[in-house]
């Protein structure tokens, strides 16, 4: 019983969605998991009367069950969809930006969206229709390219998708130049700049625009039971499929044998398993920098990995506040909360642990008004680091520090709402780089995995997932991989690396 | 509308075109030095958070009539870890055929524990006590979970003045507290008041903690002793203590908590400002005392053993000597978070502290579950 067609290290979103994929297959898996439960940053946490979602704020993809969007279909293919109830949500955001006094709520669907950009410009409803069919064209070709296994007739991409290879190298802020939007179209399409992190100078502008038409075009959900929901349903569907998951169970070595091919694992406790193929849901830095012998890393896949950049550092503070969200004046169930819309303005100053320029701030109670008991709610407010300003903390001032930038981020989203929040704190958590690093161990506390930067964003990453690899027998996936960060992107990209290792061992056994 | 960027033609395209071998070029380039995958961050979240820590009993002095403190020093030069004042960690060792743990709350102040001493009271109750108590000697070795809990001041959600009311070995928390605010590593003020029965049952001196930002009051109620309070911890006498910018914190019996909690409402003081330390979850009465069978599966490993329907699973699990995963012994922490495969079991609501999602998907905490039929669980691996 100590052999597995497949290991799974990490049992993040990636690693879940791999480990169904294997197993749907027929083949046997192991998930190796260094915490004691599963879902990494998809889970929750109990304090008193509280409980709290660990990280996400919206899941984008899933759509409705008569119109499904690509994860719902992923999660139906899976055998994971009846097991999650989805809360869809009403409006997109309350943005609230200082500098140029913004303060309005933009609701979902591509219609009532761009209807909406009329009350910030007279035109905006053009404007919008507008970018969304170009996004409508990037969505197309991304598909098409897909479906041709990224070997697109060159034809058909001139003729069909013109717009798509014309917007194909820019940055964000390039993209929006050229089209030439004012300034307020363009400063409330760059809201969501913060899910990605990167700023508008660097961010693939084909991996933004592809985003936000899922969000506004498909809306958002949400887990009724928060992310934990989703952790425990891909666990369940591994139980039923015959699969194994070990808690507490670090992986700390990737065998291979003496052709370079993978041949298993050891585990923290010297246990070793045998399989000809591993999935790693973590962080290339740690798969060459730390898992495989160094002999074992070639050249290369230090250099990629010395290439990339680590991308933001999470902080979050989690408040359970002993009155209703209605008593406090609160409407809305996502806050974005800017200094200002220039991001790179922002990113510049997220580089450092001072006031904290940008936040992004959900009231749950406000999509899901039984997610605390009555007379309470549930706020939690994150930021990030763009650079590794926490690494320099000492732990006798760390406790002083995190409850510092905690209590600005309340005393920026109080004045920015006109609310009083800490007069009714009853529970608090805070989460800091150090945090996320504890439970995933990321390097530097990234939740975002590598940034999406201009010569490695969504496109160049796919295009080039298979130069990407460099060790027989192992693939990389989750939030580092080759459809980079958050929730639905992390799972598709478990489970693409899975249908490839699954392609590996057919190869193999001819 | 046409995207367009470049007035040269076909640029726009051709620079898209190029991307793949600009990143080719660009990886080629960057540096094959090796990678640095533990940074400051990471390091410090390790300091802070170092898991299991090896520890040997130095020293242990009786401090009251049921109370003995102890000391601890880390083994094999290794050290212990930060933490908060009131913060708990849980010690773990064989005891004759059983594999023990409890948690206990730390009475060092964070910068003791820096400078290797790390200080405990143990309260006569149970098997693990007598044993730290009566059989432990000097030089015992042990396992330290690291320390947990949100019983420490947090200058967000607390007030800037903590009463703390205390009794029995709940005084605990509370002592490392008023050390911390002494040495300097944390900032607020408290006043203690520590209920006990008579002057032998005080297991700390009250005169040491009488100061800048810390005071401590003792009420006893068998005994009248000049320079002691007699009687209860009243309304009456909770009034004098409590000002506009005041949290309230407990540790104790849990008849303490109803009694105070009680007296706390009838002066209306705000229900969220009130913190109380939960206590384990111990046996419970039944009608008629049940033996079931408890499958266990540890990764592949199968265990099968007996479990009476007024334990809590983890005490049959400690029985059979399984070295199971424990913290908080009070269904809060989630440490010991198990799948249930089959069975009927019983949860108190009070010590129910599962996710929603666990109720969804059938998973336990074993600390705080009593087995109602034969049951089948899957545990993770205690592993140090």
């Amino acid at each position: 019983m100590d052999k597995y067609d497949v290991i799974v290290i990490g049992a993040g979103n990636g690693g879940l969605g791999a480990a169904c994929r294997i197993l749907n297959a027929g083949k046997t898996c192991l998930v190796c998991e260094k915490h004691n439960i599963p879902g990494g940053f998809a889970t929750s946490f109990v304090r008193g009367r509280f409980e709290f979602e660990a990280s996400l704020h919206e899941f984008n993809g899933i759509g409705m069950p008569e119109e499904p969007g690509s994860t719902r279909i992923l999660f139906e293919q899976l055998g994971v969809a009846d097991k999650i109830e989805w809360i869809q949500l009403k409006d997109a955001y309350h943005l609230i930006s200082e500098a140029e006094g913004y303060d309005y709520v933009m609701p979902f669907g591509w219609e009532a969206f761009a209807k909406a950009n009329n009350q910030i410009h007279p035109d905006g409803e053009k404007y919008i229709n507008e970018f969304f069919a170009l996004c409508q064209q990037i969505r197309d070709a991304m598909g098409y390219i897909g479906e041709t296994k990224g070997r697109p007739d060159p034809k058909v991409m001139m003729e069909k998708y013109p717009d798509y290879l014309a917007c194909g190298s820019y940055s964000v802020n390039e993209a929006f130049e050229a089209l030439g939007y004012p300034k307020e179209i363009v400063d409330n399409l760059n809201t969501y700049w913060c899910y990605l992190g990167a700023d508008g100078n660097n961010l693939s502008f084909l991996h933004y625009a592809n985003m936000i038409y899922s969000y506004f075009s498909k809306g958002a959900t949400i887990p009724k039971y928060r992310s934990h929901e989703l952790s425990l349903a891909f666990e369940e569907r591994i139980h039923e499929l015959g699969g194994d998951i070990w808690f507490n169970s670090e992986v700390v070595k990737i065998l291979t044998d003496e052709e370079g091919h993978v041949c298993g694992v050891r585990l923290r406790d010297g246990r070793e398993i045998e399989s000809r193929h591993v999935i790693a849901n973590c962080s290339p830095h740690i798969v060459y920098g730390k898992l495989l012998d160094s002999e074992a890393v070639p050249e290369r896949a230090l250099k990629l990995t010395n290439f990339r950049k680590l991308a933001g550092r999470g902080f979050t503070v989690f408040l359970g506040i002993s009155r209703s969200a209605e008593e406090l004046g609160l409407k809305d169930h996502n806050y974005f909360v800017y200094d200002t819309t220039d991001n790179v303005k922002q990113y510049e100053s997220m580089k450092t642990i001072g006031n904290t320029a940008a936040q992004a701030t959900v009231c749950l109670n406000n999509a899901d008004p039984d997610c605390s008991p009555e007379g309470t709610c549930i706020i939690y407010m994150t930021t990030l680091f763009t650079d590794d300003a926490w690494s320099s903390v000492e732990k006798e001032d760390y406790f002083r520090i995190k409850n510092k930038v905690a209590a600005n981020m309340i005393e920026r989203f109080e004045k920015a709402t006109g609310t009083n929040i800490h007069d009714y704190i009853e529970e608090i958590a805070i989460a800091t780089p150090e945090t996320y690093a504890r439970y995933c161990g990321h390097p530097q506390g990234t939740v975002y995995g590598y940034e999406s930067q201009y010569y490695d964003g969504l496109m160049n990453r796919i295009q080039m997932v298979e130069e990407d690899r460099f060790v027989p027998g192992l693939r990389i996936g989750g939030g580092y991989g080759e459809r980079l960060l958050g929730f639905p992107s992390s799972y598709k990209s478990g489970v693409n690396e899975a249908g490839r290792t699954l392609r590996d061992m057919e190869k193999e056994g001819r | 509308m046409a995207f367009k960027r470049s007035n040269v033609p076909g640029e726009d395209i051709k620079l898209a075109m190029e991307m793949t071998a600009k990143r080719r070029q660009l990886i080629d380039e960057a540096p094959a030095t090796p990678l640095v995958y533990e940074y400051g961050v990471n390091r410090l979240a390790k300091a802070l958070h170092p898991g299991f820590v090896k520890a040997v009993i130095a020293e242990k002095a009786p401090c009251s009539a049921d109370c003995v403190k102890i000391v601890m020093e880390p083994a094999d030069s290794g050290e212990f870890p930060y933490f908060r004042a009131g913060q708990f960690i849980t010690l773990s060792c064989r005891a004759g055929d059983s594999f023990l743990s409890r948690p206990y709350s730390i009475i060092s102040s964070p910068k003791e524990a820096l400078a290797g001493k790390l200080e405990i009271m143990v309260q006569r109750k149970g098997i693990f006590s007598t044993f730290l108590i009566d059989e432990a000697p000097v030089g015992t070795g042990l396992w330290l979970g690291e320390p947990s809990g949100d019983f420490h001041h947090d200058s967000i959600r607390d007030r800037n003045h903590i009463l703390a009311i205390a009794g029995g070995s709940g005084v605990t928390p509370f002592l490392s507290m008023m050390k911390a605010i002494r040495e300097g590593s944390e900032d607020f003020r408290i006043t203690l008041i520590y209920g006990a029965r008579t002057r032998a049952h005080i297991p700390f001196d009250p005169e040491e903690f009488r100061g800048e930002g810390v005071d401590a009051a003792v009420v006893l109620s068998e005994e009248e002793a000049e320079g002691y309070m007699h009687g209860f911890i009243t309304a009456d006498l909770l009034k004098k203590y409590i000002d506009g910018d005041t949290s309230v914190f407990m540790c104790g019996p849990d008849a303490m908590y109803r009694f105070v909690s009680g007296e706390l409402e009838t002066l209306g003081f705000d229900y969220s400002r009130i913190r109380q330390e939960r206590n384990s979850v111990g046996d419970r009465k039944v009608d008629e005392i049940k033996v079931f069978r408890l499958i266990v599966h540890i990764r592949d490993a199968v265990y099968e053993l007996e479990a009476p329907n007024n334990e809590t699973l983890i005490t049959a699990l400690e029985r059979a000597g399984i070295p199971a995963v424990v913290r908080c012994r009070n269904g809060s922490c989630g440490f010991c978070h198990s799948r249930v495969v089959n069975g009927e079991y019983f949860i108190d609501l009070k010590d129910d502290f599962r996710r929603s999602a666990d109720k969804k998907f059938n998973y336990i905490h074993p600390c705080s579950t009593y087995p109602e039929s034969d049951m089948e669980i899957d545990i993770p691996i205690m592993n140090p």
